[in-house]
């Protein structure tokens, strides 16, 4: 279940950002962990990235899954989030997770597709640091299209990242430079 | 002024390279060891150019700028590719850990012949760096960095060219020339 039940203060500067700590209880956190550690996971790589992610866990009836599904995206969480972002109001999610080994990386790029309108990572590798790499790093942008890392976000255990989704809310992850395996659920909140 | 390996300049290697050429997927040779002499590498000025989304690297005038405009590279060129390129540009290319340039960067691009010469020294595969090139319908291309290599390859309005991240991990900085013919 989820624990958490309140959003802080999101952060304007340079887009509206904000991260939830201890998201999920640790009964849940266990369960999800042992459910995604059963998925299959593609290598995908483009010029773009390079990571491993699994099928679209939207449509996967699995217990923890159903649960994990129902604590980042029911009626309550949702309403919850679209205050937060003072956004319009979120109809559903999509899901799937993602692992990033020694080497893998994911470029600058904004997210922006249609009916995208917040951003969302579950992280939830235990005791990741910033020497391991992986962070989420966000850009501010110049009108020149040149960029300044202003916000380096440490993808820590059970913390859910969120974000809205724009053509301002340029974001990467950076290069993994230990050997671990940086393991998220990611999604949107579409409107 | 640097020269050409006379192994290249031989009517016999010409004949074949333009065979090779023109029978690959998308039109490319590599011929490694090109000059007779490896060039003085002279650090030249370069200048950073990011356009978030697209590239992150510094760059600058051509190293050997007044030879890919010579006669006698321009000469060799056409007959390799039996093609009548002419001259558009030349950039000294450095990318240095944590840069990148993204495929979509020349999707306005025309059709060109592009010429890279590696200038790049103690290179591991795993920091990245290499050049791709794709085109529609065909398996990607993939050049990894090799010093003294020049590689040659016909791009098509549609196709497209750029170079991988480097890792965080690398040493060292990718280094080439890069020139573009208009076709």
């Amino acid at each position: 279940m989820r624990k958490a039940e309140k959003i802080s203060v999101v952060k304007e500067f340079p887009y509206p950002h904000v991260v939830v700590k201890d998201f999920l209880d640790e009964s849940t956190l266990d369960l999800v962990i042992d459910a995604l550690a059963g998925l299959e996971y593609d290598f995908k790589e483009s010029d773009l990235f390079s990571y491993w992610a699994s099928v679209e866990l939207t449509d996967i009836d699995h217990p923890a899954i159903n649960i994990l599904r129902d604590d980042l995206g029911d009626e309550i969480w949702r309403k919850k989030v679209a205050e937060a972002f003072s956004s319009k109001p979120l109809s559903s999610i999509d899901m799937a997770a993602y692992v990033y080994g020694l080497g893998d990386f994911l470029l600058p790029h904004d997210d922006q597709v249609e009916e995208r309108i917040i951003a969302y990572s579950l992280h939830l590798t235990p005791e990741i640091t910033e020497e391991m790499g992986g962070s989420l790093q966000i850009f501010d942008i110049e009108e020149n299209n040149s960029s300044q890392l202003v916000d380096s976000v440490i993808p820590e255990y059970n913390s859910l990242i969120m974000f809205e989704v724009s053509k301002h809310s340029w974001h990467q992850v950076g290069e993994i430079l230990q050997d671990i395996q940086r393991l998220t659920v990611t999604g949107w909140y579409h409107g | 002024m640097v020269d050409i390996n006379f192994y290249y300049l031989e009517d016999a290697t010409i004949s074949n390279l333009n065979r090779i050429f023109n029978s690959a997927d998308i039109p490319f040779i590599r011929l490694s060891k090109f000059l007779n002499e490896s060039p003085d590498i002279i650090e030249p000025e370069l200048n950073f150019e990011e356009k978030i989304g697209y590239y992150n690297r510094k760059i600058g005038n051509a190293l050997l700028d007044n030879f890919w405009k010579s006669s006698d590279f321009r000469v060799f060129l056409s007959k390799a590719t039996g093609l009548k390129p002419k001259f558009r540009k030349s950039n000294h290319i450095s990318y240095s850990p944590g840069d990148y340039s993204l495929l979509h960067m020349d999707e306005s691009e025309t059709n060109r012949l592009l010429v890279v010469y590696d200038l790049t020294k103690e290179w591991k595969h795993e920091w990245g760096g290499y050049d791709l090139y794709t085109s529609p319908d065909k398996d990607p291309l993939v050049c990894n960095r090799d010093f003294g290599s020049l590689m040659i390859v016909k791009l098509n309005s549609g196709d497209l060219s750029c170079t991988r991240y480097v890792s965080l991990k690398a040493q060292y900085s990718a280094n080439i020339d890069c020139i573009t013919y208009d076709l």
